[in-house]
């Protein structure tokens, strides 16, 4: 009892100081540079030097300039292509590995996890040079007569961006929908069979609605991950492949112009946030009506 | 490259904070550089012919070079190395000192090229010679000798649609203007009035289109070069990319085209807080002697002011790098060139 006396007035007068540092973390490392971020948008760069006085030029100048809304788009509709390829490829393999027993289910998913593992700038250095005219696939499609000669269709081109990022961020898809799959209570689907649906029934009427949350955050983690990455497509992505990341990039990169790479960063995260939220809703709806 | 200076240059940092710290009291010449620029054998044979002590930094950057000099208000160092675009800042900043050539005679003796400097922009402010240029290298033109017959002369050969497809250019709106500008018949690449802007962009644009892709390091356009048809390159990097590509046995070739290569030009400057400035003379009398000169280009591959080397003949026409007129507008239009379809 004593100790325990002792103890109490303790934790009592440090947990305010252990709450406020919990708050103060995601302030300082995560709200605070975000801030900065939004405030920077609104300077302006003269000479190479950085004029602080608050302009909406830089807002402007990305909504009427002809050269970023297109790119813009394009990106969005490069990404979500991204999202619903590693969808398409990850709901097979994920289902897949929930019709495992045993260990084989953890040791497989975890092989498929390995890659990431890996240093995302070699891996984007492998593809290229599979996708490569002279690469691996250009020589295992002519060797197996698909097509006469070498294409350059897969690289230095959107294709090849589509392509890498897919590969790259495909196990980020087939977790949240294994997860999601695996979760779904197996009374369910023997319900469902005793009350005589078949195999298909059962998978658009109970595993398929039921896996739409995870699903949905494999969309969203996969969008965003592909709509901040602005290496891949300055590696594979050439002359035709310019994205909306790679402008963003030469703004703090080359250009100097710290300001306007912040107006446009906001720009994405505007996107980045909305797809979170989306995917982040989608999921917990359909979550909640279990 | 660049990342090799770095390591390399954080590597010997450390040491010559020690040296400095250890041989402060003698007055020792303080000398800033490059690693490749001051390889210890010189350092032991200048101070056993001068009797001069020396205390070698060595750096990874130009903004490195300008943080120490201006930061000590050039009190720290009596001895450095910069490059021409960079040195007209220090001379404006008054961090720099005149040379007297009077006490250098082996720059009497050097290239052709090298011996007026008034005729090698940057170096010289109002009759004084603040630079004496060092090493150097071109960034010229690299092209596959069995893809590309007649051998080209001119960057010209880049819009060439006989080789739509096999270009690898650089990623660099600065330097793209700059050459593309001379390719034109511009006189200052680096000051381009509206028009020529205009030009140059709309010619790029014809650029891109002939281009497989950009690269931004020389790893990088190796390994682009090594998976696909790739036929001409645009060299960033010069000599030492030529040297990698031939070493992994591609049939690669070199020129400085006729219009005039952009070529990058390191130069010995004395700083203003020199403690000995007849210390400092000597020191870069040394350096630009046939020895020194001739070890630098036979260890780093890079062209030197004494004796020939692989980086340029001695007719090709060299356009030392500058600062261009706008540095943020040529980025901006270079990524409108990009975004063109």
């Amino acid at each position: 009892m004593s100790s325990a006396g002792l103890g109490r007035p303790i934790a009592f007068r440090w947990s305010p100081l252990v709450t406020a540092l919990a708050f103060a973390l995601p302030v300082v490392f995560v709200l605070a540079p975000l801030a900065i971020f939004l405030v920077y948008s609104f300077f302006s760069v003269d000479q190479g030097q950085i004029v602080y006085a608050p302009t909406l030029a830089n807002y402007l100048r990305f909504f009427t300039d002809p050269v970023f809304l297109p790119v813009f788009w394009r990106t969005i509709v490069l990404c979500l292509s991204v999202a619903a390829i590693s969808i398409l490829l990850a709901y097979p393999t994920a289902y897949f590995l929930t019709t495992l027993h045993g260990r084989w289910r953890y040791v497989l998913l975890m092989l498929l996890m390995v890659p990431l593992l890996m240093s995302y700038v070699i891996k984007i250095y492998a593809i290229r040079s599979i996708l490569g005219l002279n690469g691996f696939l250009n020589k295992a499609l002519v060797g197996l007569g698909i097509i006469a000669e070498p294409s350059t269709l897969f690289v230095f081109n959107m294709n090849a961006i589509l392509l890498t990022l897919t590969l790259l961020l495909i196990p980020f898809a087939i977790l949240p929908i294994f997860l999601a799959l695996e979760r779904i209570p197996q009374v369910l689907l023997s319900a469902s069979h005793d009350l005589g649906a078949s195999n298909l029934q059962t998978f658009l009427r109970i595993t398929l609605p039921l896996s739409l949350p995870g699903v949905a955050s494999a969309a969203s983690f996969v969008f965003v991950l592909a709509i901040g990455d602005f290496l891949t497509p300055q590696m594979v992505g050439g002359i035709s492949g310019f994205t909306f990341g790679r402008i963003l990039y030469s703004q703090f990169g080359t250009a100097f112009n710290w300001p306007f790479g912040a107006a446009l960063s906001v720009a994405l995260a505007m996107v980045v946030i909305a797809a979170i939220l989306a995917g982040e809703r989608f999921g917990r709806n359909r979550g909640a009506s279990l | 490259m660049l990342l090799k200076r770095l390591l390399l240059g954080i590597a010997s940092v450390g040491l010559g904070i020690g040296l400095m710290a250890s041989s402060a009291l003698a007055a020792n010449l303080r000398v800033l550089a490059w690693d490749g620029y001051a390889d210890a054998d010189w350092v032991k044979q200048f101070t056993a012919e001068s009797g001069i002590g020396v205390d070698v930094v060595f750096i990874g950057s130009d903004d490195e070079i300008w943080a120490k000099i201006k930061g000590s208000e050039g009190q720290d160092f009596d001895v450095f190395a910069v490059n021409t675009a960079q040195l007209q800042r220090y001379i404006k900043a008054d961090l720099v000192s005149p040379i007297d050539l009077a006490k250098l005679p082996n720059q009497k003796e050097v290239l052709p090229r090298f011996r007026d400097l008034t005729q090698v922009s940057g170096v010289t402010k109002d009759g004084n010679v603040y630079g004496i240029p060092f090493c150097f290298d071109s960034i010229g033109l690299i092209y596959d000798t069995d893809k590309v017959k007649p051998a080209p002369t001119s960057m010209s050969v880049l819009w060439d649609p006989a080789y739509k497809g096999k270009v690898l250019a650089y990623d660099n709106g600065e330097h793209n203007f700059s050459f593309t500008a001379l390719t034109l018949g511009y006189k200052d690449p680096f000051n381009l009035s509206a028009e020529q802007m205009a030009a140059v962009k709309a010619k790029l644009v014809e650029l891109k289109r002939n281009v497989l892709s950009f690269y931004t390091t020389a790893d990088e356009a190796q390994q682009i070069y090594q998976n696909n048809d790739v036929a001409l390159i645009w060299a960033n990097y010069g000599q030492q990319q030529v040297k990698a590509l031939q070493k992994i046995g591609a049939h690669v070739a070199y020129i400085n085209p006729s219009e005039g290569a952009l070529a990058w030009l390191d130069n010995w400057v004395i700083s203003k807080g020199a403690r000995d400035k007849d210390a400092a003379e000597k020191w870069i009398n040394f350096m630009v002697s046939k020895k020194v000169s001739g070890a630098l280009s036979e260890r780093t591959g890079f062209g030197n002011t004494v004796v020939e080397s692989s980086s340029a003949g001695s007719n090709d026409k060299l356009v030392w790098l500058n600062n261009v007129e706008d540095p943020t507008k040529r980025s901006d239009q270079w990524n409108e060139i990009k975004a063109t379809p």
